[in-house]
This record gives structure tokens, sequence and C-alpha cells, in this order.
């Protein structure tokens, strides 16, 4: 069974003792020492007690799906059998249809509905950075530039 | 004690064998990173050798003050003529040539000793938390794939010293779920910085899985055949060593135990009331409280059948919130006053 069932270990527990190291925390001295988080079960990259997927024993990540899309990993209970614990879904649905997907697998079920809001935002920034960049529309020239352009085409 | 939980015991191809054990009281032991940084510190630095600079360096001249009225500071000066040497400072640390400042003598105090009582401590709680699977990942240990934490796999695959080459070991590793921790581990090594590098310190590599056996049923012929996947040690049940199972002093190490090695723990460390079988008059630390996790216990139906039923309503007035002015609000003076309404109409008739 897992860890959770032996009494000695809390998920409380275990924060306290990885909240100042753990291999996932990035400290930095700029910006006000913010801390962040690699953890690819936390939604907002911050190191905080609520979104450390790794602690909890429910989590949820949102991450880019290689061929668009996003995919949602969610951490379902005994956090002792790491090969089972983990399901990915992938969506590659419309935005709106996205951000309905990954709230019902955030806040379904009584799952965690705190994160529910943190996941879809990530899903929606992830959305927004797989829309193709608009090329700079051409720069009409106007004034002295446009009649030396225009010179400069006669010359030629 | 309660019943304790069990763990699956995998077996060649890393799929259970269907065999299971029940968890060894040792990693019911509480979880102390205080007590175990203590110790890792003072044992880390056991295996230290003394070092020191030349007791003569800085002092092999001759050199005596001048003493004042020559217009030069009155450091010890090197006597003499005919070389540059000459009148030159000398002794001093801040002086060129001269010795450093506090000169290291190998009479430092190298060692430290180590109360046994804070070692078994310490061991206990770095085999509790190497039980916990967050705190593997906190140690940056790759346990995606692991089916179980603790791993602990069939002595039979070590039976007969099946496991004697380093391809098999590896083999089985990977079998497993540990071949990403072991991935992780290759290819670390990197020049230390600094000067430990002429101290005998100079790589420094990543930790994989620590294997531990029992030398009695595994053999010893496992030892030679992890030996040289990096990152991975080994190590016997019956001398496990607390800088292998919390390096850096960090809990959460990722071991592979034999299922020989596993069971062996319950007669080495014992439980909280029985003594352990070789540790003389030991007995496993226990918890102060019996339940760590307190959201579970406050959500316990012992609590939630002994607590009153929530006073008040659904909705209740808020007490605590900004007193608002009835002379200037009117809602709260009707509220207070229900007759103020027909008393302002009556006003201003009067004023007609």
């Amino acid at each position: 069974m897992s860890a959770a069932s032996l009494s000695n270990i809390s998920q409380d527990l275990v924060w306290e003792i990885v909240r100042n190291n753990n291999s996932f925390s990035a400290k930095s001295k700029k910006n006000g020492g913010v801390q962040f988080s690699r953890d690819p079960l936390n939604l907002t990259n911050k190191a905080s007690r609520k979104h450390a997927g790794f602690v909890n024993e429910k989590a949820i990540g949102v991450a880019v799906n290689e061929k668009g899309g996003v995919v949602v990993i969610s951490k379902k209970g005994n956090s002792n059998k790491p090969a089972q614990n983990q399901t990915e879904t992938t969506v590659t649905k419309a935005s709106r249809k996205t951000y309905l997907t990954v709230a019902n697998q955030t806040a379904k079920n009584g799952y965690r509905g705190d994160l529910r809001a943190a996941a879809v935002e990530r899903a929606s920034a992830i959305r927004r950075s797989q829309k193709p960049v608009k090329a700079d529309h051409e720069v009409k020239l106007r004034g002295n530039r446009a009649k030396k352009a225009a010179a400069a085409a006669e010359a030629n | 004690m309660a019943s304790r939980p069990t763990v699956s015991i995998i077996g060649k191809d890393g799929s259970p064998t269907g065999a299971t054990h029940p968890i060894p009281a040792v990693f019911t032991s509480p979880i102390r990173p205080d007590i175990v940084q203590q110790v890792h510190t003072g044992m880390a630095k056991n295996k230290r050798q003394p070092y020191a600079v030349s007791e003569k360096a800085g002092h092999q001249t001759s050199a005596e003050s001048w003493g004042t009225g020559r217009a030069v500071a009155r450091i010890p000066r090197v006597s003499g003529g005919g070389t540059h040497r000459a009148g030159q400072a000398a002794f001093g640390n801040m002086c060129r040539s001269g010795r450093m400042f506090a000169p290291t003598k190998i009479w430092r105090k190298w060692h430290v000793k180590v109360n046994q009582g804070q070692k078994r401590y310490a061991v206990c709680s770095a085999l509790a938390a190497s039980a916990a699977a967050p705190l593997l990942l906190a140690r940056g240990h790759q346990i995606a794939s692991v089916p179980e934490v603790p791993l602990v796999v069939d002595s039979a695959v070590f039976e007969a010293a099946s496991i004697a080459k380093t391809a098999a070991a590896l083999g089985l590793l990977k079998a497993v779920g540990a071949g990403a921790d072991v991935e992780k581990a290759k290819g670390t090594k990197k020049l230390r910085a600094g000067k430990g590098k002429l101290r005998g310190r100079r790589y420094r590599h990543r930790r994989g899985p620590l294997v531990i056996y029992d030398a009695e049923t595994d053999g010893k012929e496992l030892v030679t055949a992890f030996r040289n996947i990096a990152g991975v040690e080994t190590s016997p049940v019956t001398s496990l060593n607390l800088l292998q199972l919390a390096p850096g002093g960090h809990l959460g190490r990722f071991i592979v135990w034999t299922s020989a090695a596993f069971k062996a723990l319950d007669e080495i460390y014992g439980t909280t009331t029985e003594p352990s079988a070789h540790k003389r008059d030991f007995l496993l630390p226990s918890n102060v409280v019996s339940q760590a996790d307190l959201t579970r216990l406050i959500n316990s139906s012992e609590i939630q059948s002994s607590l009153n039923a929530p006073k008040g309503d659904a909705i209740t007035r808020r007490a605590a919130v900004q007193k608002k002015n009835p002379l200037k609000n009117k809602q709260v003076m009707l509220r207070l006053n229900p007759y103020a309404s027909v008393f302002v109409q009556e006003s201003q008739k009067k004023q007609e």
C-alpha cells in the first residue's frame, strides 16, 4: 500500500522537509528572491504548498503537446506507486472545449477544485503560444522616404 | 501495533511475483531531517586526513626588528646585505614570504564523535524517508517507472550468483524500473570546483539507486556486478551507512532492496517495543504523534462524531463589519428606526 497509510508521513510533513531545498526548486536572487518550481505537476511554476504537485497526493499538470493542444497530467492517489499513479490526457479541441475539459478534469468529482482557475489559465497560455505568429504588415512609406524609394525605383 | 501495510515483491521481469511482505517497523520511525543532517555533518568528517603547512614555513630567516627611529615599520626585517632579501619584512602574515595567519596544524580536531544512539536514530529516519516517493522526487531520483516505493526485488533473482556480471545487473535495474535513475546518474562525472581537486576529491558524481542486499542469502557476487555502474552503490543490510542512505544529509535515497534484506530489517532493527536482535538494548524510536496526517485526523469519524453541530443558520449575519452612520445612511436609519420615513415626510410637509 502507500506510504500515506504509514502513520509517520503526511503531505504537510513532506512539504516542511522539502520546502527549503528540493530538486525542482529554482531560487533566484533577482526579482525580490522569487522562488520557482520546475515540477511538471505545478501549474503556476511557483514554489508553494498548494501547487507542489510532487508533494500532494492529488495534483494536476498541464503541458505542451508537441503536435498542438495540451496534455493534462493528473496524479491519482497512491503516490508510492509512481509507475501507476499518473494519467495523461491529450486535448486537441478548440479553445473553449479545451478549457472545459481541463476544468472538468481538475475540479469534477471533488478532485482539486482549488486548482481549476490555474489549470485553465495554463492551458490558455499554452494555446496562445501555439497560435501562428502574424507577420508584421508591410510599412507603407510616406513623405521623404517614399520619394526616395520612388526615385530609386525610377533609376533602376 | 496496528497491522502494517504490505509491499509487493518484484520479480526478474519487473512485474510483481504475487508475494508480499509487511513493511518492516523501521519504516514507521519518525522522519527527523534535523537529526539526519547533524549526524551526517559529523560522520562526513570522519574520513578526513590531516593536513597542515610546514612548521617552518615563513620562519626560515633570522629577521629582527630594527626598532624605532629608522622611519620604517617595526616588523622584523631580514638582516645582512648584498641581496634584495636583506631589509625586507619577514614573519608576519601580511609579509611577502611570511608565514600564513594561524598556520594550520595536523592536530586540528578532524574527527567528530557522534553518539551511537543518534547514529541509529538517523539511520532509522533515513530508511523511513526512503519509503516516501515525494522525498525521493525531492532528492531528484527518476522514479516515474518504478512500480512501488519501497522497491523490493525477489532474492530468487540473485540466487546462485546469477547476477554476477554488470550486464545482468544493469538489465535487472532496467527491468525493475530503476533504469531512468541509472541513466540520470550516468555521465554526470564532473570536475570538482575548487581545491578539493587536489585533496583526493577530484570528481563529483550524481548518486543513483542504492542496492541493499543480505550477504547470507544473496551472496556477494552482486557487489562486483553493480560496482561498475556509475552512481549505483551496494550495501549489505547488516551495516547500513547514513552517508549512503542520505547523501549530503538529504533524505530520500532511492533504494532497491532484495527481498532477503527487506525481511532482515525487522530482525536487525526490532520494533518500538521489542529490542533488536543485533543491536544491544536498541528500540526503534517512536513517534510523538501516532498519526502525522492532521487532515486525516480532523476528518476521522472519531473526531467528527464528537464535534458539536455548527451553531446558527446556514446564513448568519456577519458580526464584525464596518459600522455605518445612520444619520448619513438612510437604509441603516430605517433599520434602526422604522418610523423615520414617516417622520421625514411629515417634517417636509411642515416646511411646505
